[in-house]
């Protein structure tokens, strides 16, 4: 069985926000969208102060409590753990938003432009199905899908993996297999600095942090 | 000097506000509470018979929840699929309100043509499923940190039944019918049970985030509106009415209005104030440099 997930090591991540950007050109986010975003932060307090880049996304929970709560059953949860919307079921009630933990779902009311008109670029990407419905990052379910049709391996094969984990600079996230034990990202996972965030919600995140 | 290692649990990203759930949603849950609590109230006063205080909330409860269902549905984002809202009863609460809406709405309209006390019996058991799945739906939002309280069901059936009872005091005295005090002394004591559990909510956790979510609803003038105009006033006018029924109208009609009024107001607060989601936290090890 198929498990995908996540290891975002944060000790590597330099917060250049790549990841963020080539999220957004893949699946042609609107301006104000961002299906991830690393976060700055600075923890301790003075004089013992850290600063921090946590990378932050849908975590694929194996709990998520974003799908029971969907009246209309477009926030799915496929055998492989990947959460993902159906566009032409979601009513956009916010529900999922706000049963979400991690603050990673998205309402694309307006889709906001970067200029007054939208440009080539912004034509050629409109998405109409994903107005007024929640988004979410899709662990790029399409690439994933279309890599293991072709035969590919999903977290080794670029064609085959989510591009957040391809464009790191830093190689500071790796996708793949959680149940595959000989998979780099389950050996991150199992590693002894590997942690959930908030594990007391009781989602059983599918993104393991490695930090300090 | 010396380096010690501590690993607490950090605040990565404060809690930002819930942008999703406005006004909209207030007068969704504040509608539909005050809908079902005062057909409740006025079927509980009438021992199920068919009495004007009956009929008068038979005709405005339903389009109170109706009117609730339509200003929520408005804030959604494809308000043309609202049908599908019924696709989850199993799993959501959301689809269960709506169900358990129209199925009280179907009901309390089956009375007023077909009056039957197998219908208000119906109609009263639904009323108070629908102020339980609104309070349900609050309490799995578990990013909101003020919302994911088991008080919160509980809370949403007793406001529900509080503002009712003040709207159904406020026409009975307006409509010219004397509040009795089998009416007036029941609702004195849902007010306490109302306060107590609410006093109770807003000491639920001791989190930080949690009494930072709170915050807003013990500042001062939450504290005026809801504690003192929505709890105290109307106790004490109750009170008053029950020791000089002469004048009991004159008294139990304001306080009808404050209990509505502050229970829509707490409401309000709790869904738009309130509403923070959860902070991420993240377990690191921290450097403590101290002097040797």
């Amino acid at each position: 069985m198929t498990r995908w997930g996540m290891a975002i090591d944060v000790r590597r991540c330099v917060g250049c926000q790549t990841c963020t950007i080539a999220c957004k050109q893949e699946h042609g986010l609107p301006a104000d969208t961002a299906w991830r975003f690393v976060a700055d932060c600075e923890v301790g307090e003075y004089p013992d102060v850290r600063r921090l880049f946590l990378p932050m996304q849908c975590m694929h929970c194996a709990e998520p409590p974003c799908v029971p709560v969907c009246p209309t059953g477009a926030s799915r949860q496929r055998d492989d753990g990947i959460v993902w919307v159906q566009y032409d079921a979601c009513v956009g009630c916010g529900y999922c938003a706000m049963a979400c933990p991690y603050q990673a779902r998205h309402l694309i009311q307006t889709p906001a432009g970067y200029f007054e008109s939208p440009t080539p670029s912004e034509v050629a990407q409109a998405r109409p199905e994903r107005h007024g419905v929640m988004t979410k990052c899709t662990f790029c379910k399409e690439r994933v899908d279309e890599g293991l049709a072709r035969r590919l391996r999903p977290g080794i094969d670029a064609d085959a993996t989510p591009v957040c984990a391809l464009a790191c600079i830093a190689g500071a996230i790796v996708f793949g297999d959680l149940d595959d034990a000989a998979s780099q990202v389950s050996r991150l996972a199992a590693n002894s600095r590997a942690q959930v965030l908030m594990p007391e919600c009781g989602t059983e995140p599918r993104v393991y942090y490695l930090a300090d | 000097m010396a380096t010690t290692m501590t690993t607490p649990r950090m605040e990565m990203i404060p809690a930002p506000p819930q942008s999703l759930w406005g006004w909209p949603a207030v007068a969704n849950f504040a509608l539909g509470g005050l809908g079902a609590g005062w057909y409740v109230v006025a079927v509980l006063a009438a021992a199920l018979e068919r009495a004007p205080g009956v009929t008068a909330a038979s005709w405005a409860a339903p389009v109170l929840v109706l009117a609730g269902f339509a200003a929520v549905a408005a804030e959604a984002g494809r308000p043309r699929r609202g049908l599908r809202v019924l696709a989850r009863v199993r799993t959501s609460w959301m689809s269960r309100e709506l169900l358990i809406g129209i199925v009280f709405v179907l009901l309390v309209v089956a009375d007023l043509a077909f009056p039957l006390r197998l219908h208000r019996l119906l109609a009263m058991g639904a009323a108070v499923l629908l102020a339980v799945a609104q309070g349900f739906i609050v309490r799995r939002a578990r990013g909101v940190t003020a919302w994911d309280v088991p008080l919160v069901p509980l809370l949403f059936v007793l406001s529900g039944l509080l503002s009712g009872a003040g709207a159904f005091l406020l026409v009975e005295v307006v409509a010219g019918r004397a509040p009795i005090p089998a009416v007036v002394a029941p609702v004195l004591m849902l007010i306490v049970v109302t306060y107590v559990v609410w006093i109770r909510y807003l000491a639920w956790s001791a989190e930080d985030a949690y009494r930072r979510a709170v915050a807003p609803l013990r500042e001062r003038r939450a504290a005026l509106v809801i504690d003192v105009a929505g709890y105290g006033l109307p106790l004490l006018l109750g009170l008053l009415a029950l020791a000089a029924p002469a004048v009991a109208g004159p008294l139990v009609a304001p306080a009808g209005a404050l209990l509505v009024a502050g229970q829509v107001y707490a409401k309000a607060g709790l869904i738009l104030a309130a509403g923070r989601l959860r902070p991420i936290t993240l377990t690191i090890a921290l450097s403590k440099r101290r002097s040797s």
